[in-house]
């Protein structure tokens, strides 16, 4: 039922400079043309001061481009009128769990969209109901936030995000700040809700690892989009990352290392499996 | 360490008071105030009080919350007793020490005026203990709307009241932190001078503000990327619905005071 | 022993239904001049385990020892403690709040009792450990500075009054795979050129397994784990089950063993991994 090739969000020829910083020399991003396709799984990478928050706000229409334009199912975010729309559409989740949700309870906090959107309280309850069974919050729903776990914040706020029925998810290192049980969890929820009800995820990151899973890899650098690819094409490629300030995941360093030493493994491998697969073919081999 | 802060006294629960509508709970204990006001007579009052105690068993809401919450009346009601003791007049004399008498009459409105004190904040501790902050708010903020029409924005209002509930445990946790980053670099906020001390809050307020400034600015990101505008119509998940039940306490109540009045309790 | 705790006990919130047992009858130690971590999901208890052991907390029950005498609640006491031993905190830069690096890394050795002129050699010598360039920076205003800097100034402003032992709560969180990296061999070569012994709260293992001499497991309170890094790192279905991961490295290594491989397990380095892996070449050709 899935169309893959159609287009979700279109970015052409986007420029953004912050204001006050309008010298040409030095915009937030320029020159980017990306389309992201529905139901795809995009991991946005880049150093620190790359772009990628701009450019996730440009999606959800809270930046307005400066030139060029940026299509939410073929609605412009500087259309005024459509921009609640637009937001029903692209959710988005932001890196700091803690200023992100806004009611005193879960289950208000997982409702605050629904009710921007003004639909009949029956419904609200029913959707709110709904998505916090499918993320396992139920337990939670009277739980004021600061009473959760990192993990279960973000999950929270992803469940409000979900209610809304989006066609797009847009992360913003939705995982910085948890311990390896929250990533974890965060990162299944996600992957689950691409896979099993198709809705797109664009996952800002600075983890390589966590860009591992997705369908597509996109590498910007200082405002501009220098690199994109399937994951083990993009991921791979070592001498790029570390032009770029990254390290590249551990299989990806180590398989890296081993080739150096004479090893014969493959160009792309990403992923522990592999390697290991490799390696022991190698072994077997001899 | 955010488990070490609670905010507001709302002891969690399902009883029919706890889910009686907010707006009729706040007009109740008004009623139930001017009640205890027009009470005159020692029956109409401890009949009060054992209406107060069947409701506070009702909600399963545990006795020492209350009794925590009329510690701070103590000394009031001291205060009050050791007046009406020794300078009400009237009855039999009951004790006498040099100049000071106590007589039966200013014993007996002593202890009227205390079990009235007594009464009232266990009314109100049953609403505050009953209700969530929030509701409580939204309840408030009801009775506010008529405010609408000289140009407040009351919606706009109400909605910052419920995000400071929102936002003051994160902050006190934070400054909590804060204070104890500073003093484990040596700062002492506790001795010197009063001008000393206001100085040595100066490495707190400044890290405090910045940071309340940064979580405002996502804060008001993420409630626009999740549709929220200012002025648009909104609807709420919890319906301020009032049932029968809800107007059949308020009726009640409203009897009694009527009852009070016209029979002189 | 140099500094540990003797089942220590804290609950915050005592006699409430809040009341909540953060550490449970926790007893260790540390040796002088080590590195240990101290790894558990959030939420275990080792924030607050941290700040016993600057005298920040009361015990509720048990104590804190230092150089084998118990920690006392005298004022005077305390300040000479937290002169000895240096905490930095979970992003420590939110904590700036003078106008320029100077002040903010004097802040400290000025409260402790330092003369003007050794809070100055002692503000750029500790600029210079954690390798900022005293002259570029001393009169900048740290908000400006990049998110790495910060931290590293934030580290400079705890290490300026030159404690003995230093702990560090989450030091990387936030930061790039870059910065990431540059923190804990800085923190290795601290401890490796002047005797610092260092505690780390960490979920990043991948950086910090090789440092640490210690390892130390909390959860829910509890100290369930405790010993040197191979030994716990050994256990690998019990750091499983309690949320926990191994080093990436670590976990290729398994995968190898479990699939016949001889390989040593015990590795939490690249370098490592590549050695332990061509000694398997080795084996072959012989």
């Amino acid at each position: 039922m899935v169309n893959r090739s159609e287009i979700m969000i279109e970015a052409k020829d986007l420029v953004y400079h912050y204001p006050g910083e309008e010298e040409p020399s030095s915009p937030a991003l320029s020159g980017i043309n990306l389309a992201v396709n529905r139901g795809e799984y995009l991991a946005l990478l880049g150093p620190n001061g790359s772009g990628k928050t701009t450019l996730m706000k440009l999606f959800n229409a809270l930046l307005a481009p400066s030139e060029g334009e940026v299509r939410v199912e073929g609605i412009s975010t500087i259309d005024e009128g459509r921009i609640t729309e637009i937001r029903r559409y692209c959710g988005m989740i932001f890196q700091n769990p803690d200023n992100q949700l806004v009611a005193t309870t879960v289950e208000e906090d997982i409702a605050f969209g629904l009710e921007n959107l003004a639909l009949p309280p029956a419904e609200i309850r029913k959707r709110v109901i709904d998505v916090a069974r499918l993320l396992g919050l139920e337990h939670l729903l009277l739980q004021p936030p600061h009473l959760l776990s990192g993990g279960e914040k973000q999950r929270v706020a992803i469940a409000g995000v979900l209610a809304m029925r989006p066609h797009c998810i847009l992360m913003d290192e939705p995982t910085a700040m948890l311990d390896p049980a929250g990533r974890r969890d965060v990162l299944k929820t996600v992957q689950g809700l691409n896979r099993e009800q198709g809705i797109a995820v664009v996952h800002v990151t600075h983890f390589p690892e966590e860009a591992v899973f997705a369908d597509r890899v996109i590498i910007l650098n200082q405002g501009r989009l220098v690199r994109q690819g399937p994951p083990e094409n993009v991921l791979s490629d070592l001498p790029l990352l570390h032009s770029f300030g990254l390290q590249g995941n551990a299989v990806v360093e180590l398989a890296a290392l081993l080739r150096e030493d004479g090893f014969d493994l493959p160009p792309q491998l990403i992923h522990s499996r592999e390697l290991v697969h490799y390696l022991c073919l190698s072994e077997r081999k001899s | 360490m955010s488990r070490s802060i609670t905010l507001g006294q709302y002891f969690p629960g399902r009883s029919l008071i706890h889910r009686m509508n907010p707006r009729l709970k706040i007009l109740s204990l008004l009623v139930v105030l001017a009640l205890l006001f027009s009470l005159q007579t020692y029956p109409g009052l401890a009949g009060l009080l054992v209406i107060v105690l069947a409701m506070i068993t009702t909600t399963r809401v545990p006795f020492r919350y209350f009794l925590k919450g009329l510690r701070p009346i103590f000394y009031i009601a001291l205060f009050a007793l050791v007046i009406y003791f020794f300078f009400t007049s009237g009855g039999v004399v009951l004790l006498r020490v040099g100049f000071i008498t106590v007589e039966s009459e200013g014993v007996r409105e002593g202890i009227f005026v205390i079990l009235r004190l007594v009464t009232l904040v266990l009314f109100s501790l049953l609403l505050t203990l009953t209700t969530t902050p929030l509701s409580l708010t939204y309840g408030l903020g009801y009775f506010l709307r008529p405010l609408r029409y000289i140009g407040l924005p009351t919606e706009e209002v109400a909605m910052i009241m419920a995000i400071a509930l929102r936002f003051i445990p994160t902050l006190m946790e934070e400054s909590q932190r804060l204070m104890r980053a500073q003093v484990s670099r040596g700062a002492d906020f506790e001795t010197g001078s009063i001008f000393r001390r206001a100085k040595s809050l100066v490495p707190l307020i400044v890290p405090l503000f910045v940071s309340a400034f940064r979580r405002a600015d996502e804060l008001a990101l993420a409630m626009e990327a999740r549709g929220y505008r200012i002025g648009a119509l909104r609807t709420r998940m919890h319906e301020d619905t009032i049932a029968p039940r809800d107007w059949a306490v308020l009726a009640v109540v409203v009897a009694m005071l009527v009852a009070s009045l016209t029979l002189g309790l | 022993m140099f500094i540990g705790t003797e089942k220590l006990t804290h609950t915050y919130m005592p006699g409430t239904p809040f009341a909540n047992e953060a550490l449970k009858e926790v007893t260790f130690q540390l040796k002088k001049g080590e590195i240990a971590l101290v790894i558990g999901p959030s939420g275990s208890g080792k924030s607050t385990l941290i700040q016993h052991l600057n005298g920040l907390l009361k015990p509720t029950s048990g104590q804190v020892l230092f150089e084998g005498r118990t920690v006392g609640s005298d004022k005077a006491e305390l300040l000479k403690l937290r002169k000895r031993i240096g905490l930095v905190f979970q992003m420590p830069e939110e904590q700036f709040f003078s106008e320029t690096v100077y002040d903010e890394v004097a802040f400290a050795p000025r409260n402790l009792g330092f003369a003007e002129n050794e809070v100055q050699t002692s503000v750029t010598g500790a600029l210079q450990e954690v390798g900022l360039d005293p002259d570029a920076l001393l009169d900048r205003h740290p908000f400006q500075l990049s998110s790495g800097q910060k931290r590293l100034v934030a580290l400079a402003a705890v290490l300026s009054f030159k404690p003995e032992v230093l702990i560090l709560d989450e030091p990387t969180a936030g930061l790039d795979s870059f910065s990431r990296a540059n923190l804990f061999n800085l923190l290795a070569v601290l401890n490796r050129n002047t005797g610092l012994t260092i505690l780390i709260c960490t979920h990043h293992l991948d950086e910090a397994a090789a440092l640490a001499e210690t390892v130390f497991v909390l959860k829910q309170g509890r100290l369930v784990l405790n010993g040197p890094t191979s030994e716990i790192f050994s256990k690998r279905e019990q750091l499983h089950k309690l949320g926990l991961g191994l080093p990436a490295v670590t976990e290729i290594m398994y995968w190898l063993a479990e699939e016949g491989l001889d390989v040593r397990t015990d590795i939490y380095t690249l370098e490592g991994a590549r050695q332990e892996i061509n000694k398997l070449k080795g084996r072959q050709e012989k």
